[in-house]
């Protein structure tokens, strides 16, 4: 089964007139790392905050191991699911933010645990171990009493991936992980998103690490004006691609 | 924590100080709630126990003891007298309140004091006269007789410069002392409370700007508490107390030859 | 009049004037935060609604407000005024004058939080209203502190405003003092104004407190 499927996204902005989504489909099965790339404005991270229900869609259907999040109406627009059905939806899923978006007020440890006591129930040991754990393997062990304010970016990054994987997701996705941070300090997230991808974690990442998107995705898609121009595996799309498109956005990274 | 709770505690422990000294009375016995200014000696102000003392108030609340009624004294911001005694606040005004002029505005009792619009200036200033105000500063308290006073004379009021209108005496005099009005014009026991308290800084002009009379004033049409009061003031005239409370406020200003209805 | 007298006098009249900041700010800072919530409701009638409540607070003299709530009932509807109403009106007018201030403090504290974390809150599962308790609300508070911190002492120096129904708080007490037979006169208003700085100073510093309280982070 798969774990996302989303169906015909459609999806405009200002009335209708910009058309950043223009018949979507994706499909993500279990334990599969999805690569997104394309350029500024493709409509990759709408896709994502669709999926994520941050935004809502105009037309389409969004389905989470098989359960109905969104589904057509007979004009074919989408409608959502009750409140107690999307919260069970929402549970599936976690979001890495571009920005981190940590609580600044909450300590690290309170930011991994806080959601697992009050959204999840768990007791405030099991969250704390849970946390612990995680923490531990994001290499901050220590950092469990420290606010965001005082880690480097890409602390706060691992602290984030952490707080997303507490909820126990069974997808996560990442939206531009590294872009808000130095370059020297991508490499260790994306070291944590590459074990993750070794443990079979099912991930949707948007990211403009071409390098990275080859070596760790099993599907990379490319988007352009809101459509996915080309997908396949890896090595083909961005060693050999076959769409102009694609080439000319991948030469202009080389260049880069 | 702990800190912040004993702070609290204390905090409310005066709140509901402060809201008992603000504090509510019984409604059974007719009552005589007087607004007055507490800024008008001798007539009416703050004693130095805490109360509320003045020719007035005494005089009120001898005749609430012998009436067998309850006395209350509102302080009033004098601005808001007729709103007060119109909004049920206060059921009379009883504070050299002056009932030349405002015959038809309330309903009054006998005047019982004789008073005069004077005017009082430094005594170093040369003033000697009315007259000698011409293109001067006066001070007079506002919505008071003595701007009523000023109105009244208008050719006294066309000679001066400008009539500052302030909202107490004390303001005023004080203004007086720094020179940015030239004269202060006040009921007759008012001005003779401030010279008494200021030594010979001040003197009191011998022509006054208008002669007129204080009684007790009631709201418009309140004819029946005007009738209760007015027949035991008169009893308390003959009957030489108000002589007798009278002679407690000779030293802070009040001018018994002043107190008409004794006759 | 001894100073003594004069000082215990005083205190009296700062016992109401301390009655009306405490009560004013209990009142005052949650319904701010109710008026809030309406200001920024999806039920326009209801935002149009505070909107004008704000403007009209905001827009006109305290001092007239203070007369309004305290005359009003009687002259315009006849309603027979409870015994303690002057102390009522002055705290029902303070309330509801601060909280419009309160209000439009919060908002901007609110709409200065970025929408991240919002959405981060959506995305872990977070309900709208452990959103707003656990995650917006208490940065707002630490957001807003100094602007609130100014209103508070600006409410110290405005409790004097009660004199205009009558109430007799320090400032007028300070007044009546000042004419009252052989008392230290002028001088009083000065004791007075110490009075007045000395709350202050503690009210600056326990909000300084605080304020130091939620540095402990950015």
């Amino acid at each position: 089964m798969n774990v996302l499927e989303m169906n015909n996204i459609k999806k405009s902005f200002n009335n209708h007139t910009l058309h950043v989504l223009q018949d979507i489909s994706l499909n993500v099965a279990e334990g599969e790392v999805v690569a997104i790339i394309g350029p500024s404005g493709s409509g990759k991270s709408t896709l994502l905050r669709c999926a994520t229900l941050l935004t809502e869609m105009d037309s389409g259907e969004l389905l989470y191991l098989g359960d109905y999040a969104a589904k057509n109406d007979e004009n074919g627009n989408s409608v959502y699911a009750d409140k107690a059905a999307l919260k069970k939806i929402r549970s599936h899923f976690g979001l890495v933010f571009q920005n981190f978006n940590l609580f600044p007020h909450y300590s690290v440890l309170k930011n991994l645990t806080d959601a697992q006591i009050s959204v999840l129930g768990r007791s405030k040991e099991e969250a704390k171990q849970r946390a612990e754990v995680l923490l531990e393997k994001m290499g901050l062990a220590d950092k469990g009493d420290a606010y965001p304010c005082q880690l480097s970016g890409g602390q706060q990054q691992r602290v984030a991936i952490a707080r997303a994987l507490a909820m126990d997701p069974k997808i996560l996705f990442f939206d531009e992980p590294t872009s808000a941070l130095d370059p020297e300090l991508t490499g260790e997230i994306l070291k944590v998103i590459r074990q993750l991808a070794e443990e079979n974690m099912t991930m949707v990442i948007v990211t403009h690490e071409m390098a990275f998107a080859r070596d760790v995705a099993d599907r990379v898609i490319f988007m352009d004006g809101g459509v996915i121009v080309e997908q396949g595996d890896p090595q083909q799309v961005i060693n050999h691609p076959q769409e102009e498109r694609t080439r000319q956005f991948l030469s202009r990274f080389a260049q880069n | 924590m702990k800190k912040m709770k004993r702070f609290l505690c204390l905090a409310l422990a005066l709140v509901m100080t402060a809201t008992m000294l603000i504090g509510c009375g019984k409604k059974d016995k007719q009552q005589l709630i007087v607004g007055f200014d507490a800024e008008f000696p001798p007539f009416g102000y703050l004693a130095a126990d805490g109360t509320y003392d003045g020719f007035d108030l005494a005089m009120a609340e001898e005749l609430c003891n012998r009436l067998g009624w309850e006395f209350k004294a509102v302080p009033i911001d004098w601005n808001s007298k007729d709103t007060e005694l119109k909004g049920g606040n206060i059921n009379c005004i009883w504070n050299g309140f002056t009932y030349t002029g405002r015959e038809d505005e309330y309903t009054w009792s006998d005047p019982y004091v004789d008073n005069s619009i004077v005017i009082v200036v430094k005594a170093d200033s040369g003033i000697k006269t009315l007259a000698d105000l011409a293109g001067k500063t006066v001070m007079a308290q506002t919505a008071s007789s003595a701007v009523d006073g000023i109105d009244g004379n208008e050719a006294f009021k066309n000679s001066l410069k400008e009539v500052v209108q302030l909202a107490d005496y004390n303001t005023g005099f004080l203004e007086l002392k720094q020179g940015t009005v030239d004269a202060v014009a006040a009921d007759i026991g008012v001005a003779a409370y401030q010279v008494a308290q200021n030594g010979s800084d001040y003197v009191i002009l011998e022509e006054a700007v208008s002669t007129e009379q204080y009684a007790v004033g009631f709201l418009l049409g309140n004819t029946e508490l005007r009738d209760a009061v007015n027949t035991e003031l008169k009893k308390m005239a003959a009957d030489g107390t108000m002589l007798k409370i009278a002679k407690n406020y000779e030293s802070v200003g009040l001018v018994i030859d002043n107190l008409c209805m004794l006759g | 009049m001894t100073y003594q007298t004069m000082l215990s006098l005083l205190g009296q009249g700062f016992l109401t004037t301390l009655a009306i900041f405490l009560l004013t700010l209990l009142g005052s800072l949650p319904l701010g935060l109710g008026i809030t919530f309406c200001r920024s409701s999806k039920f326009k009638p209801l935002q149009w609604l505070t909107k004008f409540y704000i403007s009209i607070m905001r827009g006109t003299p305290l001092m007239l407000q203070l007369i309004v709530v305290f005359f009003c009932p009687n002259l315009l509807f006849g309603i027979v005024p409870p015994t303690n109403w002057r102390f009522i009106a002055v705290i029902l007018a303070f309330v509801i004058n601060y909280a419009a201030y309160f209000a439009e403090i919060y908002r901007g504290g609110i709409e200065s939080i970025p929408v991240g974390q919002y959405e981060a809150a959506e995305v872990l599962g977070y309900s709208k209203t452990q959103t707003f308790c656990k995650i917006i609300l208490p940065q707002m508070v630490k957001r807003v502190l100094p602007s609130v911190t100014n209103e508070v002492i600006t409410l110290v120096k405005d409790t004097s405003l009660a004199y205009a129904i009558g109430m007799v708080e320090m400032f007028t007490r300070a007044k009546q003092i000042a004419v009252a037979p052989n008392s230290p006169g002028i001088v009083t208003l000065f004791v007075a104004g110490l009075f007045y700085y000395i709350f202050n100073f503690i009210v600056a510093w326990a909000m300084e407190r605080i304020e130091k309280r939620l540095s402990y982070y950015e």
